[in-house]
């Protein structure tokens, strides 16, 4: 009933709640919730006051009623839900008026906690506590959930899952933005909506925090993205102190002016939040009832999104990053074997360095576990770039795993025109949101003309709409095949492109490079490639953003087809400016010693590259690499060398001994096994620099390193001891509080690994705690852990 | 020597060393990053202040036992409490510069607690303004986990200040402020 008048008819929230239980004698510190148990007449009375007001939509008494913010043991949950939506029940059949659209808006606010990787809270803990609070709410009769007050994107996500997936019924959302259109934790406007539209809410918009002045701007740009029901739910203006209380300073007859305002600008459900009062809302209703309600604007932009930040496809072509994804690449294939994503990460930043505007992530791989790795990929990703990621796979499960957890509305590569694909990958993009990319084959393969490949795309488009996915979240990859074996394949993929751009209005992708495949001097033929499928209408390229040649035609294109305002991009990169900086004069017969004193990366890669030639790697080790750490580790403790030389000199060493580790696997030298050591900052920590600092150090001297993260299970942590038989376990502990969880792995490690030492460090600690919890070596700086490890396991 | 550069050094163990000139360009490096992402938040509230005995005081209706805090706020008359941040944007930046350059991620740690003290000074300043103009004094800001203040009382804090909701900083279950680069803190106002 509420769902088919959204977006058709203008409708009214309430006011705010907690200030009115306030005049009522709740205290500072007292859950509001509980007086839906305590105080039942005061809280229906509430309710019959807003009803009578004209609202309809009342929201029910439960905005902190959720299990990690209702810690009060004196009434259940579930009882207060019921209650509150009983409270509103009765409000309504006491306050509204004949005939009156009335509804029970499921009040759901947030945690107040912050979501992992920022935080500490896991998304899917996340996702059980607003599944408990909607399951409730749901079975007591609410007609719609509502969720409000959000600052953060991934903790909106997960209660709208939770809504989505455990209720029928309409969900609407409100975030809080500051007044420059920001989340609290770094988000905008574009990708809070992407995320939301792409959840499929059935009205989105702001509250609280600003007044309705301050909300016009970002209600304008919220309908510039989108064409779904905006709701605005205001504070009564900006809070004053006025004698050690908060104040509200617009008042009812201000505020219906400045609402009024609001719903010419297109909202199409207005309420309050802080502040606003029944005669707020009543004289609001007045000023707002005969407006028209403004239409739908008819958005459609193509748009993906991240925490934090939104990529349109459009009109200015995009690069998505194609490196993340190990065909042809065994250094990421044995990372992703062994769980490591160091190298992802750094390849992720790397490309976004270079120019990117999303990043593809592949990790498929044989006997792996996909789902895992994929997920676990883009969540690490996601923790340091905001750039929005492809998730590239052909595992279901894994495709639906990454989606789950991913931050924002994620590129989806791929479905393609084979029933069984449309089956399996629609139904997700449904579900969690998502820019889909289909691929024209199906069960014929790839048809060899434009106009086949033209047909799969319409069809995929048409089976998509199906499902309620419109036209602009589906890109045509119209597939690249090789020259070399089929003369036509440029002409047929440009003519495809052309087709599908103004046959179907939908936006395009491409790998490029597949062109050149078995013809000499690849990077001439792809970067000439690229330059014709932008002209044809190639909207994102899934390329090599390190690629000169690549890059060159992005920048040229873009410059040339007045995608470049005033050329800025092209000078930037190309003009005098980018070449004034010529790298520092390289001194003259340095040697690999005084680089990795010195703390030169660049230096140390090149100069252990040159030694190469006229020595062996292990020679270059023990000569060079070995004494230099030394001295600058004696420097460290002695105190003439500072940590960041320490860890410079720890990185130059790194870079040198990369060039001698490829070395000696191409001569078939096989490492010596090395020494394992695990470094974990232990559980209810998120501390993780120190051991940061030891890893790196610990592997300079030639120690395996099993870095298990921040806020480690102790079972992990002997798991891992046991299952790799590993001789050194260190912990590190920042603050009082989790020195506990130290001690508690300790106890777990000696009853099951006793020949297992331990070493511990941190800023909280020192000896004498150590020696507490039964540590067997307190380091009290970085090379201290080193030179405890080379003692124990090197020199035996 | 600037003062920030002199505290950053600090922190990174210099003491009163000379800074070498890698260092030196990966502080300035840093600075100019966070500039560009540090989303500086804070909120304060100033409360009237009843010192019960040498290890109990009242904020009005908060309660604090801790006899290093007691010492702190003698002869103060009011209190104000504070939460501040630098948002999860220099979380974020830090993390993403500890993947490709450890060395520069740990200067980059150091530069942000001056970047934090440095708010929190503002903040000194702002709430110095407030209190009544008569010459009154403020006491050194004093945060759970100095002393025997407790870190658990960061809770009740972000609790009074409305913190998770005004400038979006929370609390771990094992009590460490989240974004990481923040801090609550009390200033007795004599």
């Amino acid at each position: 009933m509420l769902k088919e008048l959204l977006g058709k008819e203008l409708l009214f929230f309430d006011g705010a709640m907690g200030t009115l239980l306030q005049e009522q004698g709740l205290q500072a510190g007292e859950y509001p919730e509980n007086w839906n148990i305590s105080h039942p007449e005061q809280v229906i009375e509430i309710h019959r006051r807003y009803f009578a007001a004209g609202s309809n939509i009342v929201l029910t008494n439960t905005f902190g009623a959720n299990r990690i913010k209702y810690e009060n043991q004196e009434y259940s949950l579930r009882e207060v839900v019921y209650q509150a939506v009983a409270h509103v029940k009765e409000g309504a059949e006491k306050g509204a008026a004949q005939g009156r659209k009335s509804f029970i808006g499921l009040d759901i606010g947030p945690t107040g906690q912050l979501l992992k990787p920022l935080g500490s809270l896991d998304f899917e803990a996340a996702y059980e506590v607003f599944k408990e609070v909607v399951r409730y709410g749901t079975e007591a009769g609410a007609d719609l959930i509502h969720i409000e007050t959000m600052s953060d994107t991934y903790e909106v996500k997960a209660a709208v899952l939770a809504a989505k997936e455990n209720s029928d019924l309409p969900v609407t959302v409100t975030m809080m933005f500051d007044e420059k259109g920001n989340l609290l934790t770094g988000g905008d406007v574009a990708s809070a909506v992407a995320l939301l539209e792409g959840l499929r809410v059935d009205a989105l918009g702001i509250n609280c925090g600003l007044g309705p002045a301050q909300m016009q701007p970002l209600l304008i740009e919220i309908r510039r993205y989108t064409d779904l029901p905006v709701i605005v739910n205001p504070n009564a203006g900006l809070p004053q102190q006025r004698n050690g209380q908060t104040v509200y300073d617009v008042d009812p007859a201000e505020f219906a002016g400045a609402m009024a305002e609001l719903v010419k600008a297109g909202a199409a459900l207005a309420g309050g939040c802080c502040g606003t009062t029944p005669d707020h809302i009543k004289m609001m209703i007045k000023a707002c009832r005969e407006l028209p309600l403004l239409r739908p604007a008819d958005r459609q932009r193509t748009v993906v999104s991240a925490y934090g930040k939104a990529v349109e496809i459009g009109s200015i072509p995009v690069i998505i990053g194609e490196r993340i994804n190990p065909t042809g690449k065994s250094k990421l294939k044995a990372a992703l074997k062994e769980q490591n994503y160091d190298y992802v990460l750094k390849e992720g930043i790397k490309q976004q360095d270079a120019g990117a505007h999303i990043l593809d992530v592949n990790t498929g791989l044989p006997d792996i576990d996909e789902a895992a790795v994929l997920r676990e990929a883009v969540c690490q990703l996601q923790s340091i770039t905001s750039l929005p990621l492809q998730i590239d796979t052909a595992d279901i499960g894994a495709m639906e795993a990454a989606m789950r957890i991913y931050n924002g509305k994620p590129m989806v590569n791929s479905v393609n025109g084979k029933q069984k694909s449309m089956d399996a990958v629609l139904p997700l993009i449904r579900k969690y949101g998502g820019v889909v990319v289909a691929l024209t084959l199906d069960e014929n393969g790839i048809p060899e003309t434009a106009e086949g490949r033209y047909a799969i795309a319409a069809r995929i488009v048409n089976e998509a709409a199906g499902y309620g996915i419109a036209r602009k979240d589906v890109v045509a990859d119209v597939l690249t095949m090789t020259v070399s074996s089929a003369a036509e394949s440029a002409k047929v993929t440009l003519k495809a492109l052309e087709l599908v751009r103004e046959g179907l209005g939908i936006q395009t992708v491409l790998g490029v490079s597949n062109i050149s495949f078995g013809l000499p001097d690849r990077p001439v033929l792809n970067s000439a490639f690229y330059t014709m499928a932008l002209q044809n209408g190639l909207s994102a390229g899934i390329i090599n953003p390190l690629s000169v040649e690549m890059m060159a035609s992005y920048y040229a294109y873009c410059a040339l087809m007045e995608k470049d305002v005033n050329f800025e991009q092209y000078i930037r990169q190309y003009g005098q400016g980018a070449k004034a900086e010529a790298p520092p004069a390289q001194e003259q017969n340095m040697t690999l010693y005084t680089a990795i004193e010195k703390g030169l990366k660049e230096e140390a890669y090149r100069i252990s590259g040159e030694l190469l030639k006229e020595h062996q790697p292990l020679y270059i080790i023990n000569t060079h690499l070995i004494p230099a750490l030394d001295v600058v580790g004696k420097g460290f403790e002695a105190g003439t060398v500072f940590l960041p030389q320490l860890l410079m000199s720890a990185e130059a060493a790194k870079a040198a001994f990369e060039v001698l580790q490829e070395n000696m696997s191409e001569h078939g030298q096989t490492e010596q096994a090395k020494e394992k050591v695990i470094l974990a900052t232990v559980k209810g920590d998120i501390h993780d620099i120190g051991k940061n600092i030891v890893k790196v150090l610990l592997e300079n001297y030639g120690f395996e390193v099993l870095d298990l993260g921040k806020d480690v299970d102790p079972e992990m942590i002997v798991q891992t001891a046991v299952d790799q038989d590993v001789r050194l376990v260190g912990l590190s502990a920042l603050m009082t509080t989790t020195v506990g969880s130290m001690e508690t792995t300790i106890k777990l490690l000696r009853d099951s690994k006793p020949d297992c030492k331990v070493m511990v460090g941190g800023a909280v600690l020192n000896r004498e705690y150590a020696d507490m919890i039964g540590a067997d070596f307190y380091g009290k700086d970085a090379m201290q852990s080193v030179y405890y490890a080379q003692k124990l396991l090197h020199d035996k | 020597m600037d003062l920030r550069l002199r505290e950053t050094l600090r922190y990174l163990g210099y003491g009163k060393h000379a800074v070498d000139e890698q260092t030196y360009r990966l502080i300035s490096e840093s600075f100019r990053e966070l500039e560009s992402v540090v989303r500086e938040r804070f909120i304060y509230r100033i409360f009237n202040l009843k010192i019960r005995d040498e290890e109990l005081l009242w904020l009005e209706s908060f309660s604090i036992r801790s006899r290093n805090l007691v010492k702190n706020m003698k002869d103060c008359r009011q209190a104000a409490v504070f939460a501040a941040t630098l948002g999860t944007t220099t979380d974020q930046l830090i993390r993403r510069t500890m993947v490709s350059n450890v060395a520069k991620a740990a200067v980059m740690q150091a530069c942000a607690a001056t970047r934090m003290e440095e708010l929190c000074d503002k903040i000194e300043l702002e709430i110095r303004e407030q209190a009544e103009p008569d010459g009154r004094i403020l006491r050194p800001r004093f945060s759970p986990g100095y002393g025997d203040l407790a870190l658990e009382y960061q809770k009740e804090i972000l609790n009074i200040l409305a913190a998770p909701k005004k400038i979006g900083v929370t609390l771990t279950d094992s009590f460490m402020l989240t974004p990481t680069k923040s801090v609550t803190a009390f200033i007795g106002i004599k």
